[in-house]
């Protein structure tokens, strides 16, 4: 009995030096990154592990490119893309990839719209084509549009009207913002889709879906000299674009007080969020901000966790976390109330976090096993051929640097626990605040 | 069939418009067939091992040394298909509470130990077995093996952590219960399985939850959990020595026992039953429809997984095709087919418009009776085979996916021989062994079906589209325990 507790002393001992002394880093990428003369970039990166390969082509607009009236175009555009180019017909492109076993489908985002396929390796060519093809040559059509346009709005009764909490984000945005380009989330409304037309179809496909607005990422079991020839094949012959593309974004203006809004839905609990605006993806505060999630919501020994779930059960579900992203957008938390608690408890126990935040220094402790866990999430992510290609396209369209996949490792492993207070103290302010009750409609709880 | 011709012409007169405005878009874009495919590489499942310990504990080693990351599974033959009658939702609280405090760990030690490694420690219940997995960095390997041990082996299942698990059961199956996609999941299953526990989530009801006590999880943990009965799967960053050397370490003493599974009673032979479940404010009615299927170790598996793939299934998938790249009824339509080790069933499912309910559900049951009554075509059937057979080195890119492959062979105790002959195996299917099972498994006129949706909006559709004979229950009124589903 006496031995078996020194044992688990010394155990614990070990548990606490281990990470502090010896963290395993992701090993650096190895890529090789081009410019088309007309404007594509590209990456292509080798991994001969398994014999299959991956392309993710990125198109750099998102729904915060939309114009008034059209929320959710970008999206419904996407959709589009699946209906046909010269010489692959509506609805070919997947079944083509299907056929050769491979995976292919596409989303999109605030700021890209992403295409991608993992295919065995030998149908490379295959799948640049018709990439390219569609780049190069959509095929148009009225009514094809108007039928793809009700997927779409399935969609969005999938997704988020049909769902217990699934127009959250919505709510929280629409409410937070004035004017900003992040005001409306990505699925857009019913109301834009019906006002969408044949003819904005045409304007996106020249405006946005030209070689210089796109970046390709290719990862697996390839030779690149190989790979290259092919990705100049098929895209260099489409032509540069002349249009210049929008990027004015409209930025809200700085809160002066806090802002509080208690509206209704038909959910079965209620819903509180705290949120502050903070800075982009990239900015040097970024990643002391990426820290700050992890403390806040990262396993069972994060904050909140902690604290709204395990200790008080003041929550059944409860995170917080920077949606870090290319132009300035929102730190926020949410709690969905436990029964027996009130939002008002919710509230005050979130609130506290942030606080916490500023007025403290986080524990050494604390810090590198957030790091620990960013390193984690990098590995795990670079499993995959997909999850390479993202990191690598990701650093070039919303960093504009490809070394930042690897180099922000560093940036990460130099931040001390000063730099997290110091963000905190910058971002979570009383008068940058926005609470936001969400509460249960009469008769909804069940 | 002349509703599908002047599509067809239609679709080619569009066909030839677009080229033209294609042309006109990009004037010198060439016309030409997709290019060749570049010489293929030979592809065979990767290496792994399988070993045992003295006690009967079978391990399982994938190395893979491409990231500095190793991760290690336990899986125990037992889960929520051995739930106590009446008491559903035993296995998954079990599973919950084991990383919540071990002889010597508080709930918060072991999540301090787990998250200061930038590790990832989770476990869980399904119908068949009882999960836990350890993520770990390649320097912590040893810490999250002998984690791993700790929660499985030595759980104490305190009441203030029972209390706390089940509350967080009771909260979250209140969300779920106004979920579409859940209640219409968990409707469709008690139709299918009867009170057979496959009928139950695998959370269990509020009411068997609320009757879960100490004693059934300590019961439960004292039955199943055994060394003879588990199997450990090793994957990643490390070597078959290591592997084996820290599994000896961590579970190398546990003592074997012997497991008696309970006597379970067979789920009832399929009956249409029609099930609507009213919840007004839904913009959206979920659709699912099955029957009972088959269990894994089936010899006809084969055969009918590609049946169900034709019906539903990636590379073919005529529901997508009808209901959404036909008519714009849905996001999304798949059937599945779900195989345990007791049982299994067959299940379509989609989600549409209040408005197309009717005309969806009448098209779902149409393709089942079609894919009994009318011959695939070779080129259909190739499609599926091409898209199974492609797609294998997809399946074994990360070592998870290897393990995962190897783990189900051997939990469901089938040959080991079924990783290296798949491909194989699966272009050996022809249609006459589709059309076979679909006689003999398929009974279009006994498919349960359920909706989950705004009653209203809908109802009088039924009666048209060949459905009147249904159960219309309020949402507030379900009782998944009961015979007629309704709370008295």
């Amino acid at each position: 009995m006496m031995k078996k507790a020194a044992f688990t002393l010394l155990l614990a001992a070990a548990l606490t030096l281990v990470p502090l002394s010896a963290a395993v880093r992701p090993p650096r990428m190895e890529y090789s990154i081009a410019t088309l003369p007309n404007g594509l970039t590209v990456v292509l990166s080798e991994d001969h592990s398994t014999p299959i390969v991956h392309a993710e082509l990125w198109y750099h607009v998102g729904s915060k490119d939309e114009r008034p009236g059209r929320t959710g175009f970008a999206h419904l555009f996407e959709h589009m893309m699946f209906k046909g180019s010269k010489n692959v017909d509506p609805e070919e492109h997947a079944s083509m990839i299907a056929s050769i076993g491979g995976q292919s489908n596409a989303y999109t985002n605030d700021d890209t719209t992403v295409f991608w396929e993992t295919v065995p390796s030998q149908y490379l060519p295959l799948m640049l084509w018709m990439e390219a093809d569609r780049m190069a040559t959509l095929r148009i059509d009225d009514a094809t549009f108007k039928s793809e346009r009700e997927v779409v709005k399935e969609e969005r009764r999938l997704r988020v009207d049909n769902q217990p909490f699934g127009r959250l984000s919505e709510i929280l945005y629409d409410t937070f913002y004035t004017v900003g380009p992040y005001k409306h989330t990505t699925i857009g409304s019913m109301k834009d889709l019906d006002a969408a037309s044949i003819a904005d179809v045409r304007d996106f496909h020249s405006l946005y879906y030209v070689p210089g607005n796109a970046t390709l990422a290719v990862v697996g079991d390839f030779d690149s000299a190989q790979a290259m020839e092919l990705v100049k094949k098929y895209f260099g012959r489409i032509p540069k674009a002349s249009g210049a593309i929008p990027r004015d974004y409209k930025q809200e203006p700085p809160g002066t007080k806090e802002r509080r809004v208690t509206t209704t839905e038909n959910w079965p609990l209620p819903a509180v969020v705290v949120a502050y605006p903070i800075t982009y993806d990239g900015h040097p505060d970024s990643y002391a901000l990426h820290i700050a999630s992890k403390i806040l919501s990262d396993g069972e020994s994060s904050r909140i966790f902690k604290s709204l779930v395990y200790d008080t059960g003041i929550a059944v579900s409860a995170f917080g976390g920077g949606n870090i992203i290319e132009q300035p957008n929102l730190f926020f938390a949410v709690a969905l109330v436990q029964r027996g608690h009130s939002p008002a408890d919710a509230e005050k126990a979130l609130i506290a976090e942030f606080d916490k935040l500023r007025a403290e220094p986080v524990a050494e402790k604390e810090l590198q096993r957030a790091k620990n866990q960013f390193f984690r999430d990098y590995i795990v992510d670079r499993e995959s051929v997909r999850g390479k290609a993202s990191q690598l396209a990701h650093a070039v369209v919303i960093h504009n640097d490809v070394k930042t996949a690897d180099d922000e490792v560093e940036i990460f492993t130099n931040l001390k626990v000063s730099d997290v207070q110091r963000v905190s103290k910058t971002y979570f302010t009383q008068e940058n605040r926005l609470v936001l009750h969400i509460l249960p409609k009469a008769g909804a709880v069940r | 069939m002349n509703a599908r011709t002047i599509r067809l012409a239609s679709s080619v007169a569009f066909v030839a418009a677009m080229t033209a405005m294609g042309s006109a878009q990009m004037p010198n874009w060439p016309s030409e067939p997709p290019p060749r495919p570049l010489p293929s590489r030979p592809v065979s499942f990767p290496p792994y091992e399988i070993r045992s310990l003295a006690n009967g504990m079978q391990v399982i080693v994938v190395m893979h040394h491409e990231q500095p990351e190793v991760s290690v599974r336990l899986l125990v033959r037992a889960g929520s298909v051995y739930d106590p009658q009446g008491k559903n939702g035993v296995a998954t609280l079990a599973a919950a509470l084991l990383n919540q405090g071990t002889a010597t760990r508080s709930a918060g030690d072991i999540a301090d130990a787990i998250d200061s490694i930038g590790g990832a420690l989770d476990t869980g219940a399904g119908s068949d077995f009882t999960q836990a997995s350890a993520l770990v960095m390649k320097d912590s390997f040893d810490v999250g093996m002998e984690l791993l041990a700790d929660v499985v082996r030595r759980p104490v299942f305190s009441p203030e952590e029972i209390d706390r698990q089940r509350q967080q059961a009771l909260s979250s199956l209140q969300v779920s219960l106004e979920d579409p996609d859940f209640i219409a999941g968990a409707v469709l299953q008690r139709l299918i399985y009867g009170f057979h526990p496959y009928g139950f989530p695998d959370s269990g009801m509020p009411e068997t939850i609320a009757k879960i006590t100490r004693a059934d999880l300590q019961e439960f943990h004292r039955k199943y959990f055994a060394p003879n009965n588990s199997v450990l799967a090793v994957v990643g960053d490390v070597e078959v020595a290591e592997a084996m050397a820290a599994a000896q370490k961590a579970f190398g003493d546990w003592q074997k026992q012997t497991v008696q599974p309970p006597q379970l009673q067979q789920p009832p032979q399929p009956t249409r039953r029609i099930i609507l479940i009213d919840k007004p404010d839904s913009v959206q009615t979920a659709v699912r429809i099955g029957q009972l299927g088959v269990p894994r170790k089936t010899p006809d598996y084969m055969n009918l997984d590609q049946a169900i793939r034709i019906l539903g299934g990636e590379g073919s998938n005529r529901l997508y095709r009808v209901l959404r790249s036909e008519r714009s009824l849905t996001y999304s339509a798949s059937a599945d087919m779900n195989t345990m080790l007791l049982a299994g069933d067959f299940i379509a499912e989609t989600d549409t418009r209040s408005e197309a309910t009717g005309e969806v559900v009448r098209l779902i049951v149409d393709e089942f009776t079609r894919l009994q009554r009318e011959r695939t075509g070779d080129a259909e059937l190739a499609g599926a085979q091409a898209y199974m057979t492609g797609s294998f080195p997809l399946t074994i890119e990360t070592p998870g996916a290897i393990a995962r492959q190897v783990l189900n062979v051997v939990m469901y105790d089938l040959s080991l021989d079924e990783l290296r002959t798949y491909r194989q195996r699966a272009n050996a299917v022809t249609p006459d062994d589709i059309s076979r099972v679909a006689r003999t498994y398929l009974q279009p006129d006994r498919l349960s079906i359920v909706m989950v949706g705004n009653a209203a909006a809908f109802k009088d559709q039924l009666q048209r589209a060949g459905f009147g004979k249904y159960e219309l229950i309020p949402l507030e009124q379900l009782d998944l325990t009961a015979v007629d589903l309704k709370r008295r």
